[in-house]
């Protein structure tokens, strides 16, 4: 009995990998999560099916997916001459004529030598000749321009994005950047069940965003509202790490109005001095929740708790984020000299997660604007319906593929001995297959059928191999004549196999398609059809024809 | 009952030139189909939407308007001018999906539109009566990048299996008999894509990296059975082809299983594959057991004594 299995130990991995599939398929065990949050987790895009463990993507089930370039141009490695990134930022749109200073970004590389690093321009009126006569003027050096945007500013845009999905309540919606064989990168937002129109939609909606001031008012607290708006803000940067091992958002306000009216600048430090003096003018060093450091823990989380007035950060009418105040910048607006220089970083502190609360505050203040908009890219859609409709018919084409297949190999050697086991292994390679992408979570699209069809194709190619070689020459009687055989064929089909994986891995790295499906389940089964199923089928055709 | 015998060619009747002549001259014209086109359009073939840039409308019958699919009254609700503020390109019937696939083109834009912007031409197919249950949109710009991507990655995959090859095999005439006639299995292929009327797409790059794969093996399988094993060249030569006819006709008949079947509910990806391998393994059973074969009966009776 341990001989028989010993010898036919390559059935014993075909029955192991069919029984793996199964248990993957259809346990409760590794059912897809429902309703988990795909957000930002890879390719995990898909839905299961309910019967399977299967998870199907956008042709499958419905749904749209955008492919395209953030708008804008990044000089690198520009010399700061000591300058700190929003002064640089401020200097460069200062020589442009057609942008905001909104639409300049610098970040801050590498503060050695007065500091290098990169500065980008958003905004899409702004050419790349534009922009580096941009750089020039302001005086500052740099190695070079490339279209695209920083890093910062692509994970602030799809952070963005994702969050306006999540929003909107749409599960298993994703966004991810891609990176195509130029190195160019690429967003890429997929949301099922949705059209092109509503996706863009949402992308394109915009919030509200403002300050209040928190006066505590002895326990009754009042607010004064709205002492910036939307559209006082000047700059908003992106999250950046200070010296001292905590994160900021730098901001800036407006200070500029009509003759004879106060700036939006100067309004916000009158409104900070008046706030002050209700409050009864608490501690010289800023607004500090309480008085006495040993309760400042308790506004965390409740800032109607403060002592002291604070600054309330409102996007849609909700309060997302609260500050106190320091005590340097208090006084420079009590004074009425900060309007002069109207800018403020917005800190949180030097906690482990202090650089994602930066970044989460800086999407709040953009209140839904991306920080660079999409360019021109690609977009498909396909209605839930429709990706009912081609379930079928991948299921339709596929099984008519493989009677085809059935057919001829049956024509061809009219021996069903021969004949039956080779279309069951190669259907076996395909549930196995199955097994893998229900594994790997890898949502199944029209490529990756393609690419089941592909396998079943090379798979009885090499069957076929198999069995013409062990049965050249006439009967097969020993053991040791069939294993010479089969070793002989195995060499044919290894090379086969080899040539096979590398003629489809540039497709892996072609992100840009849809394709990778493709190569990626002709490769994952030209392996299995290899290592486990051919050779499997070897031992069944030996069991059938050997004597023993 | 019919059965598939694979006929025994008398090779000895024929010389080594006579039958390199004619997958030479498939070769050729081959290739001067494709220069044709280079020179006529610019690019060695008709490139689909993916590369050009252009959108792509699914249109079905609508719950709210009794247009049935497949009439002439479809048909003249698309092809009329007032439907689309863009006009088509192409229009396509599915039958076994009732569908209208409809193609715009970059160059039919107005000329102060951005290269992806279609505008709402979705929401123009609704208002003629059509279900909207597919919209594909591709820039012009975009379309290019995924251009160069492409063919890059069909000359690495090109490279790489001609360098295994020529380190599997380690003798220079049955490598470079195995890599030309992979050559000559991509490009004949793409010739009759052309004369077909078949736009490149995604899907045919697909197919092409396929068939380096599949092309591969019956070569592959031709040199050993000659090379490694003993018996006579003619033996050797008819036991690799008993198979390699097989495998080959085998997956033909899967091709144009799936190429029909993809064609009837309209899903082109399916149907480009299908088409564009049934057409290569063709080309390759005429490389193999021709080009092939002469190369390797040329390198077995002179080459190796020289």
């Amino acid at each position: 009995m341990i001989d028989a299995i010993k010898r036919n130990w390559r059935v014993g991995l075909l029955v192991v990998a069919v029984l793996g599939a199964t248990i993957v398929l259809f346990t409760p065990m590794f059912a897809p999560d429902p309703g988990a949050e795909g957000i930002g987790n890879g390719t995990d895009t898909g839905s299961a099916d309910g019967i399977t463990n299967l998870q199907f993507g956008l042709d499958l089930d419905g749904g749209t997916r955008i492919r395209a370039p953030l708008v804008g141009y990044t000089a690198t490695d520009v010399e700061f001459n000591g300058d700190d990134p929003a002064t640089v930022a401020s200097n460069v749109a200062g020589q442009l004529s057609n942008t905001t200073s909104t639409g300049v970004n610098a970040e801050l590389d590498d503060p050695s030598e007065g500091g290098t690093g990169a500065v980008e321009v958003t905004d899409a009126n702004v050419s790349e000749t534009e922009f580096t006569a941009a750089i020039e003027a302001a005086g500052y050096a740099y190695d070079g321009v490339r279209p695209g945007v920083t890093e910062e500013t692509l994970e602030a845009t799809i952070e963005v994005i994702e969050g306006k999905i999540n929003e909107a309540g749409l599960s298993g919606g994703s966004v991810r950047e891609i990176v195509d064989a130029s190195g160019r990168s690429f967003v890429l937002i997929e949301v099922p069940g949705e059209d092109r129109n509503d996706v863009e939609e949402l992308i394109a909606e915009r919030g509200t965003v403002r300050i209040d001031i928190f006066i505590p008012n002895d326990g009754n607290g009042t607010r004064n509202r709205a002492v910036v708006t939307q559209d006082d803000f000047e700059n908003v940067g992106t999250a950046s790490r200070s010296d001292g091992g905590g994160s900021y958002v730098p901001v800036s306000i407006v200070d500029t109005a009509p003759a004879g009216e106060p700036t939006p600048a100067q309004q916000l430090q009158q409104a900070i001095g008046q706030a002050n003096q209700q409050a009864g003018n608490p501690g010289t060093d800023g607004w500090k929740c309480a008085a006495n450091p040993a309760d400042r823990g308790k506004c965390a989380g409740d800032y109607t708790q403060s002592e002291e007035p604070r600054l309330l950060l409102v996007v849609n009418d909700r309060v997302v984020n609260d500050f106190g105040m320091d005590g340097g910048l208090l006084q420079s607006m009590v004074q009425g000299t900060w309007a002069n220089d109207p800018g403020f970083r917005l800190t949180t502190g030097a906690g482990e997660d202090s650089f994602q609360r930066a970044q989460q505050i800086s999407i709040n203040l953009r209140a839904g604007a991306l920080p660079a908009e999409l360019g021109e890219g690609s977009s498909s859609y396909i209605s839930p319906t429709q990706g009912e409709q081609f379930k079928t018919y991948s299921l339709i084409i596929g099984i008519l593929s493989v009677f085809a297949v059935a057919g001829m190999v049956f024509l061809r050697y009219r021996e069903p001995k021969v004949a039956l086991p080779m279309v069951v292994t190669a259907l076996t390679e395909v549930y196995t297959l199955l097994g893998f992408a229900a594994l790997l979570g890898y949502p199944l699209d029209l490529a990756v059928i393609a690419g089941f069809i592909a396998v079943v194709g090379t798979g009885v190619d090499d069957l076929v191999i198999i069995a013409d070689e062990v049965m050249s020459e006439g009967d097969v009687s020993s053991k040791t004549v069939f294993d010479s055989r089969f070793r002989r064929a195995f060499w044919v089909i290894g090379a086969a196999a080899a040539t096979t994986i590398i003629a489809m891995s540039p497709l892996m790295v072609l992100s840009l398609g849809d394709l990778s499906g493709f190569a990626i389940f002709t490769i994952l089964g030209v392996l299995i059809g290899v290592l486990v199923t051919r050779p499997a089928y070897g031992d069944i055709l030996r069991m059938l024809l050997t004597d023993r | 009952m019919v059965a598939i015998e694979v006929p025994e060619v008398e090779y000895t009747d024929y010389t080594n030139r006579q039958l390199v002549a004619i997958p030479l001259a498939v070769l050729a014209v081959a290739l001067l189909i494709l220069g044709g086109w280079y020179l006529a359009t610019g690019a060695p073939a008709d490139l689909g939407v993916e590369f050009t840039g252009g959108a792509e409308l699914r249109l079905s019958a609508s719950e709210t308007s009794d247009l049935e699919m497949g009439t002439p009254e479809a048909r003249a609700a698309l092809e009329d001018p007032d439907t689309f503020s863009i006009e088509p390109s192409s229009i396509q019937y599915a039958p076994g999906d009732e569908t209208y696939i409809v193609t715009f083109r970059p160059e039919d834009l107005p000329e102060d539109a951005g290269s992806g912007d279609f505008g709402d031409i979705a929401g123009e197919a609704e208002a003629a009566g059509f279900a909207v249950t597919g919209e594909d949109i591709v820039s012009a710009s975009f379309g290019s990048g995924v251009q160069t991507q492409a063919l890059g990655g069909v000359v690495i995959a090109f490279l790489g299996m001609s360098v295994l090859v020529f380190a599997m095999f380690r003798t220079f005439v049955p490598s470079i008999a195995v890599v030309a006639s992979a050559f000559s299995d991509i490009i004949i292929p793409v010739a009759v894509m052309n004369l077909l009327g078949i736009d490149m797409t995604l899907g045919t790059v697909a197919a092409l990296l396929m068939i380096i794969g599949y092309s591969v093996d019956s070569d592959i399988l031709l040199n050993n059975s000659v090379l490694r094993r003993t018996g006579g060249f003619y033996e050797s030569v008819q036991r690799a082809m008993r198979t390699g006819v097989t495998m080959t006709i085998t997956s033909i008949a899967a091709m144009i299983v799936m190429t029909i079947v993809a064609w009837v509910f309209g899903i082109d990806l399916l149907r480009d594959i299908g088409v564009i391998l049934a057409v290569g393994l063709c080309a390759d059973l005429m490389n193999t057991y021709l080009l092939n074969v002469s190369l390797l009966r040329w390198y077995s009776f002179e080459g190796v004594s020289r």
